[in-house]
């Protein structure tokens, strides 16, 4: 039986206690039972003494045998009382990271969560949607007009441009490809069912999806973070009525409005560079343009665009009540939605694209 | 240790604090009161340095606030602790991560001694087992101290506080109340509070500073307050309404 006694410095602070510490690990031996502090000279204790002092009792802890102090004067009774407590326990332990078993099945159980609030949210929109204006129940017209104002027109510009941009480098690309057989002519006509078929809808969704997905999912992330969802559903209002619907059916008007401004734009692209560039006389390039056009193809673009608009609209609004945490939990779901929203464009495309090309031929 | 002399703010063309001067001594408890608006947060903001003030002097440590450069505020701030009605934890980081953080920012700390540090910190306020926690699975209470883990995680001279208080329940106010008083005793810390809680003042304050529509009203002890017979102040304590809310009740 031998007690290992270190005789602590005057004033125990960070330096103070480091020496402490130094000489708790000179002069312990195996042969020692216990491990006291000696207080007797030290006349002051700050914070990262105490935290030295914490590290000493972890010591002991991890040779298992009892941590004491003695010879402390009257003026450090209160620090060492308050002290106390960190000392009696080994610090809490991290939460554990759970094996590839469980991980797998926590991402079953979160999919079959989150397919069921999703399944529950589209079940309502689509009866505030569909059903409840029939029935006499509320329709905001006002919020349906502001976001046809924020989603579509205040995205005119935008949409325009990338078309308008998109169309200018397909048509250069194109007239390179095709110069040594002298067919650049058709490019007029590469360019329009290019534009009305896909790039025009995809183009447009993934601009509206960027700007007003994004905005979604971080206005209704927001609002469930400051409890104004519970404040609604408090007051009986279905958050699907009062904020889904009117996003909704207001994407559903502007997104094949905005997919037909960015097919004319598209095809005005390519039209500047066929005439001033290519060097072919505006009417050539106008008739070559008509000559392609097909309200099929017009009418393959524009019915994509409502599916389009109902991803959009549905993911941003899902991810946006999903949000759990404060700031960081809005920032991570409003990626999550918008990076979400383009693979859903994109898979929703490809269903199209086997749909028009293979099945129907 | 703080002095502010002659202090004038605005909000754009709002006057919120006219001609405020008072001092603040060397471990004392200092609690500013006042009615909602009348300039309580808005004076403990130019305090730490996070407001320009229009014209007039806060003096720490002999230096002027408004005479100092972006580099000497941001030292004159790491010297403080701050914390916020709101707490201000960082929601990306755990409660253990967010006290230790200035720690590892602001250097000096021996890296080995952190997580003690950080332990002793947390079970001063009594949060000990809440260091893994994320500050969004915390109580407004806990956020509150965990909030005051971190102010005082450096051992600073001078620590605001900004409504601890409020939003609390009676025995989790007083809980807050006494461990302010146990870490000033503890650390020699010097608190700055903003508050108009009549039982934190009556339990905790050393001196107290009364605003009214951006005045000083009074400044001085609880005893020389009792005495006193400023009438915002006696209203104040006896929670009296104003004139015009007791009639309109009245007329209701």
């Amino acid at each position: 039986m031998s007690e290992c006694i270190v005789l602590c410095p005057e004033i125990l602070d960070q330096d103070g206690g480091a020496a402490m510490y130094k000489a708790l690990l000179k002069q312990w031996s195996r042969r020692n039972t216990s491990l006291i502090l000696d207080f007797s000279a030290t006349e002051s204790i700050d914070s990262f003494g105490g935290a030295w002092i914490i590290k000493a009792s972890g010591f002991a802890r991890r040779k298992d045998v009892p941590f004491s102090w003695k010879g402390q004067r009257e003026s450090l009774c209160d620090f060492l009382e308050m002290l106390a407590p960190s000392l009696q326990s080994s610090p809490p332990e991290a939460a554990r990271s759970p094996g590839p078993l469980e991980s797998l099945g926590a991402l079953i159980l979160s999919v079959k969560d989150e397919t069921g609030e999703f399944i529950s949210l589209c079940v309502d929109t689509i009866y505030w949607t569909l059903i409840a204006p029939f029935e006499g129940r509320g329709f905001r017209f006002n919020a349906f007009m502001d976001e046809v104002h924020e989603m579509g027109v205040r995205a005119v510009r935008i949409v325009c441009l990338m078309n308008f941009l998109l169309g200018l480098i397909i048509a250069m690309l194109s007239a390179k490809q095709v110069e040594s057989f002298g067919i650049q002519i058709y490019v007029a006509n590469l360019i329009f069912i290019g534009f009305a078929r896909e790039l025009a809808a995809i183009m447009t969704a993934v601009v509206v999806s960027a700007r007003s997905g994004a905005a979604i999912a971080a206005e209704l992330a927001t609002m469930t973070v400051q409890e104004e969802i519970d404040a609604l559903r408090g007051m009986g209002i279905s958050p699907a009525q009062y904020l889904v619907t009117p996003k909704l059916l207001a994407m559903l008007v502007v997104l094949p409005c905005l997919a037909t401004l960015g097919l004319i734009s598209g095809v005005l692209g390519g039209a500047v560079w066929g005439i001033f560039v290519l060097g072919f006389r505006p009417f050539m390039w106008y008739n070559q343009t008509l000559e392609s056009a097909a309200m099929d193809d017009i009418m393959q673009g524009m019915l994509k665009t409502f599916f389009f608009a109902i991803a959009i609209v549905m993911i941003g609004c899902h991810n946006g009540f999903r949000v759990k945490g404060g700031s960081r939990g809005v920032g991570l779901m409003t990626t999550r939605a918008v990076v979400m929203d383009i693979f859903s464009l994109i898979c929703i495309d490809i269903v199209f694209a086997v749909i028009f090309y293979y099945i129907l031929g | 240790m703080i002095t502010v002399d002659k202090l004038v703010s605005h909000y754009g063309t709002h006057k919120v604090l006219d001609g405020v001067s008072f001092e603040v001594k060397k471990g004392e408890i200092f609690m500013i009161i006042g009615g909602s608006g009348c300039g309580k947060s808005t004076l403990l903001k130019q305090m730490c340095g996070l407001l320009k003030p229009t014209s007039g002097h806060i003096m720490y440590r002999g230096r002027d606030l408004a005479a100092m450069d972006e580099e000497e505020m941001s030292a004159m701030q790491r010297t403080i602790g701050i914390a916020f009605q709101s707490s201000g934890l960082f929601n990306s980081m755990t409660v253990g991560e967010n006290v230790a953080m200035p720690m590892r920012e602001f250097g000096g700390v021996d890296p080995q001694l952190i997580d003690e540090l950080v332990r002793y910190k947390l079970s001063l306020v009594g949060l000990a087992h809440a260091q893994h926690l994320m500050p969004s699975e915390l109580s407004g209470g806990m956020r509150k101290r965990a909030g005051l883990a971190r102010a005082i995680a450096l051992d600073p001279d001078l620590v605001y506080f900004d409504e601890p208080s409020a939003g609390l329940d009676p025995i989790m106010a007083a809980g807050l109340d006494h461990m302010i008083l146990k870490l000033k005793s503890l650390l020699q810390t010097t608190f700055v509070i903003v508050t108009h809680e009549l039982d934190s003042i009556r339990l905790a304050a050393d001196r107290i500073l009364m605003l009214d529509l951006g005045e000083v009203v009074f400044c001085g002890t609880l005893e020389e307050a009792a005495a006193s017979q400023v009438d915002r102040l006696r209203q104040f304590f006896d929670r009296r309404a104003d004139d015009f809310i007791v009639q309109r009740n009245i007329s209701l």
